[in-house]
């Protein structure tokens, strides 16, 4: 248990001042917020950010000759440089803003969709998103696509002996997998996957909506083709996501959506694309979110993603061992290397039970299949609950948790 | 730190007790209405089945995959409805629901089927009014007895 021994590296009182939020009362409780991995909460850096775009420096972005406009566009461009590091991009113009990371993955299956042939594959993994498994049906659907779904272990880790085999034949054109889940925790072996699909001619993409909040994220270390997240989960707002991918992928595909921004020239007759990334960003996208996203990646990064990690898989290791404690509880999925993301069950009460008398006790957890239905299937059960974290969690929360818990399992059993 | 647990209120003991021993759990040998509950959001699900003598419901079963609510929600609408008809279970389904919903519960009004239509030990759920995110567990029974009684005769 040496990572329980491991001095708590981050000053949590000072970071927990920084989210006004987690100040408030539930049911005359101290809110224990503990479902970060849904949308975590938001720091006053970002806050601060989203009012004080709307407050000083508004306006419409890119196409404005006032002082206004290019002020607000050089807010919103330098976002750009913020993420391109943060993901250690080659390029900023490898960065396209969408909406989400659902958004992203949606513009993967439209856009390098229409490059791949009836008959080629795409691949994705048993314990993925709806986000990552709904976009590629509707592709296979329409495009004549092929849909493999790589398995996991009974661990929850992913079965790579059987993606080998689901790549052996050639025809997969992109192996599409989460990075973490948000069900088990898993953090997927990128690199491995990266090289086994490139072997195979087939490029990667991994969803990234978990895993960019708890890790330092080098999409280049990680041999990635296409790399996905989203704001609202590393403390920035809802309606800002993330796709990176590489510039002659960006170059080769066509546009997701049509409008004002992704164009070079209009006529009746015809139109020209702008250049990547503006090729995928149609319309006046989400500024303010935009720039509220810069202020969350340059905060997280003053408090260094290093340490986050260190602080997070601390937790985690205490978290396993207090529920472990808990009668009749039962952690689901024991993978080889996880993330601050923990699904459990317990014998006689059901998950929803569980997370309406945490609730009552100001403790937020989810409950549910999270958006993971062929997830829960293949591991025969209907719902989980889950507890997850963030930079702000501290141990005394993982207490209240579990002894929470074991009251809730007396008062049912 | 206390070592009361709030929110035990919610969960009634009736509540409690039906879902852990529930009393009309299982299938029919002819069941004569059937009508199915998915609440597609957690996954919970519940199937009724029904006999009907002489159009009084004669016999009720449930089966139930689902919470603590949703469970003794079956059980109990099960015993509430056992010897109604179909016209006098669905108003008590509708007493139920404005129990669950509306800011006041309607008073009762006069009439032949208000007697049959008093919620008794279903009153057991009015705390779930406090949390909404719940009063779908409490219904699903509901609905699955309401497309029961919709259909002509299996």
């Amino acid at each position: 248990m040496s990572v329980l021994q491991h001095k708590n590296t981050l000053d949590s009182a000072a970071i927990r001042a920084q989210f006004p939020i987690l100040g408030e009362k539930v049911h005359d409780r101290p809110l224990v917020f503990l479902d970060s991995a849904a949308s975590a909460q938001k720091p006053v850096a970002v806050i601060d950010a989203m009012a004080n775009t709307m407050r000083t420096q508004y306006a419409n972005i890119h196409r404005g000759l006032h002082w206004m406009s290019e002020r607000t566009t050089e807010a919103y461009e330098g976002v750009r440089d913020l993420v391109a590091a943060f993901l250690n991009a080659p390029s900023r113009n490898e960065i396209v803003f969408t909406r989400n990371s659902t958004e992203a993955i949606n513009l993967v299956a439209h856009s390098f969709g229409a490059l791949l042939k009836p008959g080629q594959a795409v691949v994705i993994s048993e314990m993925e998103h709806h986000a990552n498994l709904v976009p590629w049906q509707m592709l296979r659907d329409r495009a004549g696509i092929e849909l493999r779904i790589a398995p996991i272990t009974d661990a929850g880790d992913l079965d790579l002996e059987a993606l080998q085999t689901l790549l052996a034949d050639g025809k997969v054109g992109l192996v599409a997998v989460t990075h973490m889940s948000n069900v088990l925790g898993t953090v997927t072996p990128a690199k491995a996957i990266a090289d086994m699909a490139h072997a195979a001619g087939a490029q990667v993409l991994f969803d990234g909506s978990q895993s960019v909040v708890h890790r330092k994220t080098d999409v280049q270390a990680l041999g990635a083709d296409f790399y996905t997240f989203t704001g609202h989960k590393l403390y920035g707002p809802t309606g800002i996501g993330v796709l990176w991918a590489r510039k002659e992928l960006l170059d080769a595909m066509p546009p997701f959506m049509g409008g004002g921004d992704m164009i070079s020239t209009v006529t009746f007759e015809r139109s020209t694309w702008a250049n990547v990334p503006h090729k995928f960003e149609a319309g006046t996208p989400a500024i303010i979110e935009t720039i509220a996203l810069g202020a969350a990646i340059t905060w997280v990064e003053s408090i260094g993603m290093d340490a986050i990690a260190a602080h997070e898989a601390y937790l985690t290791a205490y978290a396993l061992n207090r529920l472990q404690d808990v009668p009749g509880l039962n952690i689901v999925g024991q993978p080889q290397d996880r993330g601050g993301v923990i699904s459990f069950t317990m014998a006689d009460v059901h998950p929803h039970d569980i997370a309406t008398l945490l609730d009552r006790n100001g403790i937020a957890i989810r409950a549910g299949h999270h958006c993971a239905e062929p997830l829960m299937r293949r591991l025969g059960l209907t719902a989980t609950a889950r507890a997850s974290f963030g930079l702000y969690t501290v141990k005394e929360e993982i207490d209240v948790l579990a002894d929470t818990l074991v009251r809730i399992r007396d008062f049912f059993v | 730190m206390t070592q009361v647990l709030d929110g035990s209120a919610l969960y009634d003991q009736l509540i409690v007790a039906r879902s852990r021993t529930p009393l009309f759990a299982g299938r029919l040998e002819q069941a004569e209405k059937v009508g199915n509950g998915k609440n597609p959001l957690c996954g919970d699900k519940t199937r009724v089945e029904l006999a009907l003598d002489h159009n009084h419901i004669s016999q009720v079963r449930h089966q139930t995959r689902g919470c603590a609510i949703c469970l003794a929600a079956a059980d109990l609408m099960a015993e509430r409805i056992l010897g109604l008809s179909p016209d006098q279970a669905l108003k008590v389904g509708q007493r139920f629901s404005a129990l669950l919903v509306e800011d006041t519960v309607p008073a009762t009004h006069e009439g032949e089927f208000e007697e049959n239509a008093a919620l008794g030990p279903l009153m057991a759920f009015a705390p779930l009014r406090a949390h909404r995110s719940r009063i779908r567990c409490a219904e699903l029974p509901w609905v699955a007895l309401k497309e029961a009684l919709s259909h002509d005769d299996v």
